[in-house]
């Protein structure tokens, strides 16, 4: 039976394959990471790209999020001011209504009013961040203006009806803004009304009928208005609810990505150090077998 | 008639051939260690014998020579298995290079430079964010920088492919020498060995032709035809003559739409000697297939993102109102103008962020419907039929699996190789403790020769003498 007599050259060459895995082992080790290269395990290569699109994902909606929440409670706050407004021209009008006041008194209640709608006009003309918040998609130009050329006076609106929405990941829709046309320019007018009760109480002639239809107009504003601040609260519940969801989402997918890509240290030292085991007995095999032949042992 | 003249020449002869088969001996273990050397044993014929009266008279023993201990077709095996072992590891490490320009992004904030699958998160993700506040200055910064950042690192991911080809290139090209070297000096030694041993081992040259053969089919694919008078020819795993009896030809090169191709005269040998198997073999099969696939795929998603992208903002209203034109398109991509090169040739063109069309066309510029359907391409099938994540994720992967498959090919070709390797050298290479047993053997026997030669001279003394004491010593 004849004998490979160069079998010390396979020995080397297992010598090393045995280092080459030592190497990479001590690579896993110190970064942590599972595998450096496509090759060692493509399927997991092909997961964490879609996993970390998504993680990334998530963690963008989020940070969009904290903006857009800052620009509805802004919205929020600016339709509650001008509910309570309403709420005292209400009581003004209404005073007003009752027969007992004098002419004098009724104009000063109109002119009361009139402060009212100023600053109704202003809230209605809130901005954001330099953006005017209920100009539906005109956010550069200012919405609400009032020309006193006319008795009643006309507030007019240079916005549009334009609706915004952000989309979340899972692909809910929340709206961002009502038009300002809408919330004070719809079926019961905030500005209308305002404007009619302000020319009747100009006259200082309280109790007219016209003034009693136009303070019951105004009721209905309110509530109109009321209305429409449902659908802000709406979206800021919708908003946190969406938010809480993809933190955990991504909390999870976080997870999955770490156990996908993480080196597990204890495998790893195990498979190291019998890497090294191996690597020297190697070593000790082939210096003790590669010298010598029968010519040693002649004389 | 047996003499005493007769039997020192019978033992004078074995003299001389135990002589020569130590030679062989010395020559065996002075050439231990020469690549490609075949050991050699000695032949011992009787000689006829003499008749003389119907007595048969034996003439002794000589040596014919040395005969080299080579398997032919065992040979052939190795060569065709370290044919495909060096092309699937020239293959490998193309590939190895090629595979590293995407490595996987392990998540933490520091490694996601470069990847173009984040890249492609964060560009769409840049979208959503202007969903929040379409007008805002920064968020629309952010848009064109996350662009930036893909073109980039696209087209110099596609740039790195086009040098490594071109290297690949390089290194084929830079083969023809040798291998044109290597098929003249198998013509010159066919031609010596059919005049010096057309029926027999040729010995030495035998072993010279088999390493230069063994040379030759790592760097090409090669078949071998046995020819009549010990000659070999060597053609290309698809038929092409490189070498026949005692001509060889030459491989020429020129170039053919900025690659190297090979000729054979005038026949394109190229696609052939890609499939064939050795060094050329591997380099061919890199440049020629393993490059450009992953190219297309570059291509593909570099134009398929421009493409939309570009079409949703020219179609929109950017800042001040105003909607793209044929003059004046509103693109954020330069345009490619063909799939193919796309992925070189991505680079953001916009300069002013303001020229984002965050609204759909004609609305104020507080709406953000047009920023919404950006971002929603992420998730829509717009490349190849995948999502643009969906298809990095796939190329990704595909990538990584061709890679392991070839490692694991190499794996086994080597592992192959190796065995016949040790098959091959228990044959023919050259064991030192046989050498020295056979050392020893031969000196022994030259030892007992001389010994009956000592004797011999003894008895011609004595016959000379004829029974006289001391006239002759």
């Amino acid at each position: 039976m004849r004998v490979d007599p160069n079998y010390v050259t396979n020995l080397v060459s297992a010598l090393d394959g045995a280092q080459a895995r030592e190497q990479q082992l001590s690579n896993q080790l110190s970064s942590g990471v599972r595998f450096n290269s496509l090759s060692d395990d493509p399927i997991a290569a092909g997961q964490n790209v879609l996993l970390l699109n998504q993680i990334q994902r998530d963690d963008s909606f989020t940070q969009s999020a904290d903006l857009v929440t800052g620009q509805l409670q802004v919205a929020d706050s600016a339709l509650a001011s001008v509910v309570s407004q309403l709420n005292q021209a209400i009581s003004l009008a209404t005073s007003a209504n009752n027969g007992t006041m004098n002419t004098s008194d009724v104009q000063s209640i109109g002119a009361q009013i009139s402060g009212i709608l100023n600053e109704v006009e202003s809230l209605a003309n809130t901005s954001y961040q330099g953006q005017y918040i209920f100009a539906g998609g005109q956010t550069s130009t200012i919405p609400f203006s009032t020309s006193s050329a006319t008795s009643p006076a006309v507030t007019s609106y240079a916005g549009d009806n334009d609706v915004n929405y952000l989309e979340t990941p899972n692909g809910q829709k929340i709206q961002l803004n009502v038009p300002g046309d809408q919330i004070f320019l719809g079926a019961s007018s905030v500005f209308a009304t305002l404007n009619n009760l302000v020319a009747d109480f100009s006259t200082g002639s309280g109790s007219n009928s016209q003034a009693q239809q136009d303070t019951q107009a105004l009721t209905a504003a309110l509530n109109y208005v009321s209305q429409q601040r449902v659908t802000i609260d709406n979206s800021m519940t919708q908003l946190t609810a969406a938010s809480g969801a993809i933190t955990t989402e991504q909390t999870q997918l976080t997870a999955s990505q770490t156990d996908l890509m993480q080196a597990d240290l204890a495998t790893v030292a195990t498979q190291l150090s019998l890497s090294q085991t191996q690597s020297t007995a190697l070593e000790s095999v082939i210096s003790e077998l590669g010298s010598g032949s029968l010519f040693d042992k002649l004389q | 008639m047996a003499t005493i003249n007769s039997a020192v020449d019978l033992i004078t002869g074995a003299l001389q051939a135990d002589q020569s088969a130590l030679n062989i001996v010395a020559n065996n273990v002075a050439n231990a260690n020469t690549p490609g050397y075949t050991q050699e044993v000695a032949n011992w014929q009787e000689n006829a014998p003499v008749e003389i009266n119907g007595i048969s008279f034996g003439t002794g023993v000589s040596e014919t020579g040395p005969t080299s201990v080579r398997d032919r077709v065992l040979e052939e095996r190795l060569d065709q298995q370290q044919q495909a072992a060096s092309a699937s590891s020239t293959r490998l490490s193309a590939l190895d290079s090629m595979q590293a320009l995407f490595a996987p992004d392990s998540g933490s904030s520091g490694s996601t430079d470069g990847d173009i699958g984040s890249d492609i998160t964060q560009f769409f993700d840049s979208f959503s964010s202007l969903e929040a506040n379409p007008t805002d200055s920064s968020l629309r910064e952010q848009v064109l920088s996350t662009a930036r950042s893909l073109a980039g690192d696209v087209s110099n991911a596609a740039a790195s492919l086009d040098q490594q080809r071109t290297s690949l290139d390089e290194e084929a090209a830079g083969m023809t020498n040798q291998v044109n070297s290597l098929t003249s000096a198998l013509a010159q030694l066919n031609t010596e060995i059919q005049s010096t041993s057309p029926d027999s081992d040729a010995g030495t040259l035998e072993d010279e032709r088999q390493q230069d053969l063994n040379q030759l089919s790592q760097l090409v694919g090669i078949n071998l035809i046995t020819t009549e008078n010990n000659g070999v020819s060597v053609t290309t795993t698809s038929g092409a003559v490189l070498v026949s009896e005692s001509t060889s030809y030459p491989l020429t090169t020129g170039s053919v739409d900025g690659v190297t191709h090979f000729f054979l005269g005038t026949e394109d040998l190229t696609a052939s000697l890609a499939g064939g198997g050795g060094q050329l073999g591997g380099y061919l099969t890199a440049r020629d297939q393993d490059i450009p696939q992953v190219l297309s795929g570059l291509d593909q998603l570099a134009y398929s993102i421009s493409m939309q992208v570009n079409n949703l903002n020219n179609t929109g209203s950017d800042l001040s109102g105003a909607t793209g034109t044929v003059a004046n398109p509103l693109y954020i991509f330069s345009q490619p103008a063909a799939v193919a090169g796309s992925a070189l040739a991505m680079s953001v063109t916009m300069t002013d962020p303001s020229e984002i069309a965050a609204a759909t066309q004609g609305a104020g510029s507080g709406d953000n419907s047009n920023a919404a359907a950006l971002a929603a391409l992420a998730s829509q099938s717009v490349v190849a039929g995948e999502t643009p994540s969906g298809f990095y994720a796939n190329f990704v992967s595909a990538l990584g699996s061709l890679v392991s498959e070839v490692q694991a090919d190499n794996t086994a070709q080597n592992a192959s190789a190796t065995q016949l390797q040790t098959a091959r050298d228990s044959l023919s290479s050259v064991n030192l403790n046989d050498e020295a047993s056979l050392m020893q053997q031969f000196e022994r026997s030259y030892q007992a020769a001389s010994q009956v030669f000592t004797l011999l001279n003894t008895v011609m003394t004595s016959a000379l003498n004829m029974g006289v004491e001391t006239a002759v010593s």
